[in-house]
């Protein structure tokens, strides 16, 4: 058991090498103005501009190791959504988030309404930077870890979205409704799963989380992060990328349907021209 | 089986595909129309984007015309003179039909627009062809081979300018007509995704007034070429054409065919149009249910846009 326990370190070690590690301040150097909010995390850049850059950061052994059983998520011919495994490492004590965002787009929400007994789209609204996908997991209730203070950086579903931006004006309960019908569609796809995942601790220092992706996943850059938290402090995270994209064939034929439509539409017409002809001619012999 | 569809981005039974493919091309065989007039409805239904599934299908349309293209030309039923002129209103009226079914996707009313287009469509052509094919019916009944009536009925349409002579068709008539029938099924094609036989081929024979034998011909000549027209425009400009989807439906197309034309060689006609008849209202009937019924959820997601 032990020996198992020290080959998967070995291994997040290894790999954890890539992902980004950010770093909140050290309590040990704290400011005059001890400010609870924590500065939202970077990618790259030195986690606090108090310490010197030439100053190395003092723990050898980071206290969260994280890492995804799969670099990313490709959507082959048999795609039919994925579930990924989550899975690291901290020093106790503590509680871990984990927090999976899509890639921000502008989203349009129709509204249907009934006109002369049809039903048609009348209403539209459009929101900037809305996350095509949603997704936290937590090793304890969420609302609990939340309440204690970290909300600043770990936000809810609502709380994301509360920052979504609308496009032009609209009365305030209006938008409200159009907020909700997204959140009702997204769920429907399952994009924005509608209960909050369970991060399992095992061994009081290994945890492991199930991502569900749903088959009708847009494609883009995700952002994986998760939080070690401690009384309700964040007091290490690490974020990585999470590549989603076509692969193979069914990369190259939407890569060619935007970029050479034209050539595109020229092969279309003629496979079904061949096949047209072949399968009457075949047929007909039968 | 499920296979994921690069263009639409979904993933779909394969043998959903393929049977509705099947489904279309026993329409084919049987009744001479396209069967896509029912196999987009039913693509919309099964959860294909309205858009993706017009295209894909227009696309499937070639196929299935060129299949029964081949035959009719063989036995010289094709009026080409005919055929051109067809396909010029055609032509334009496809071009016309992708800049619009572009606009209205759009502003997001695309799916409204398909729906009321296949209803108001459906419903007509299916009620015509009903109470024709239920009065041959009686009246062949009541008076078997009596006196033949006029080739044609002579309509005002018939006093319109620029007159051609179609020989095969046995027509002297407007060049008007045939230009602006083209055009309306073009823009039906463009919109709907299918190749408009079934409303051609009712046109052809009440309106223009051709040969039965003629029509069939020559209205897959027009809609092979619009259909090419159209595929090659949403690729284009609109980038929905999923070949995927195409290739399955294809497929089904091939092997429904032939099974479609043995049983329809064993019906006679009138029983042949009563029964399209009944079929066609009853996608009507299907299609103007969803539009009345309230929606399980009044709000959908447009186009979703990634800014730079």
């Amino acid at each position: 058991m032990k020996g198992l326990v020290a080959a998967l370190l070995f291994c997040l070690l290894a790999s954890t090498a890539t992902a980004q590690r950010i770093e909140p301040p050290r309590p040990t150097a704290p400011s005059p103005s001890s400010s609870p909010a924590l500065p939202a995390p970077t990618l790259g850049g030195p986690a606090d501009s108090s310490v010197p850059p030439s100053v190395p950061s003092a723990p050898t052994v980071p206290e969260l190791i994280v890492d995804l059983s799969q670099a990313r998520v490709s959507i082959t011919s048999a795609f039919q959504g994925e579930s990924l495994l989550l899975f690291g490492m901290f020093d106790p004590p503590g509680e871990i988030v984990v927090v999976v965002q899509g890639p921000p787009a502008r989203e349009t929400v129709l509204r249907k309404e009934r006109v002369l007994g049809l039903w048609l789209n009348t209403g539209r609204q459009a929101f900037d930077d809305v996350p095509a996908y949603y997704f936290i997991a937590a090793s304890a209730p969420l609302q609990r870890l939340l309440a204690r203070g970290a909300g600043g950086e770990i936000l809810s579903l609502e709380d994301r979205l509360a920052s979504i931006r609308p496009v032009g004006w609209r009365p305030p309960h209006e938008l409200a409704r159009f907020r909700a019908g997204l959140v009702e569609v997204k769920r429907r796809e399952d994009l924005y799963p509608a209960t909050f995942g369970q991060v399992s601790v095992q061994a009081g220092r290994l945890f492991r989380a199930e991502l569900p992706f749903p088959s009708r996943l847009p494609e883009g850059v995700y952002d994986v992060r998760a939080y070690l938290l401690r009384e309700g402090k964040i007091v290490a995270a690490v974020s990585r990328p999470l590549p989603v994209g076509k692969v193979g064939f069914n990369a190259r034929l939407a890569g060619w349907s935007r970029q050479e439509g034209t050539l595109y539409g020229i092969g279309a017409i003629v496979m079904a021209l061949v096949l047209g002809w072949l399968g009457g001619a075949v047929m007909r012999r039968l | 089986m499920e296979i994921y569809l690069p263009i639409a981005e979904q993933s779909m039974n394969v043998f959903i595909l393929f049977g509705l493919g099947g489904a279309a091309g026993l329409l084919a065989g049987m009744f001479g129309v396209g069967g896509g007039f029912l196999a987009t409805p039913l693509l919309i239904f099964v959860g294909i984007p309205p858009a993706v599934a017009v295209a894909s299908q227009a696309n499937q349309v070639i196929a299935n015309s060129i299949s029964s293209l081949q035959v009719q030309w063989r036995r010289g039923n094709v009026d080409l003179r005919m055929g051109l002129v067809l396909l010029l209103g055609g032509m334009i009226g496809s071009s016309a039909g992708v800049t619009l079914f572009t606009y209205l996707k759009r502003i997001g009313q695309i799916d409204f627009v398909i729906a009321v287009m296949y209803v108001v469509m459906l419903s007509s052509i299916g009620l015509l062809m009903l109470f024709e094919s239920l009065r041959t019916y009686f009246r062949r009944r009541r008076n078997p081979g009596g006196p033949r009536g006029k080739l044609h009925t002579h309509y005002l349409v018939h006093r319109l300018p620029w007159k051609m002579r179609f020989y095969k068709s046995k027509l002297y008539i407007s060049a008007f007509l045939p230009i602006g029938l083209g055009f309306a099924i073009g823009i039906l094609s463009a919109i709907l995704g299918v190749g408009g036989g079934f409303v051609l081929v009712p046109a052809m024979i009440y309106l223009l007034g051709m040969p039965t034998t003629v029509v069939i011909g020559t209205s897959n000549f027009q809609i092979l070429f619009v259909a090419a027209n159209v595929t090659f425009l949403q690729a284009a400009t609109n980038g929905t054409v999923d070949v995927v989807l195409a290739l399955l439906l294809i497929l089904g197309g091939v092997v429904g065919a032939p099974i479609g034309s043995r049983i329809a060689g064993r019906l006679p006609g009138v029983v042949l149009r009563g029964l399209m008849a009944v079929l066609v209202l009853g996608v009507a009937v299907q299609l103007l249910f969803q539009l009345l019924r309230t929606p399980v959820s009044p709000y959908s997601l447009g186009i979703r846009e990634v800014l730079p």
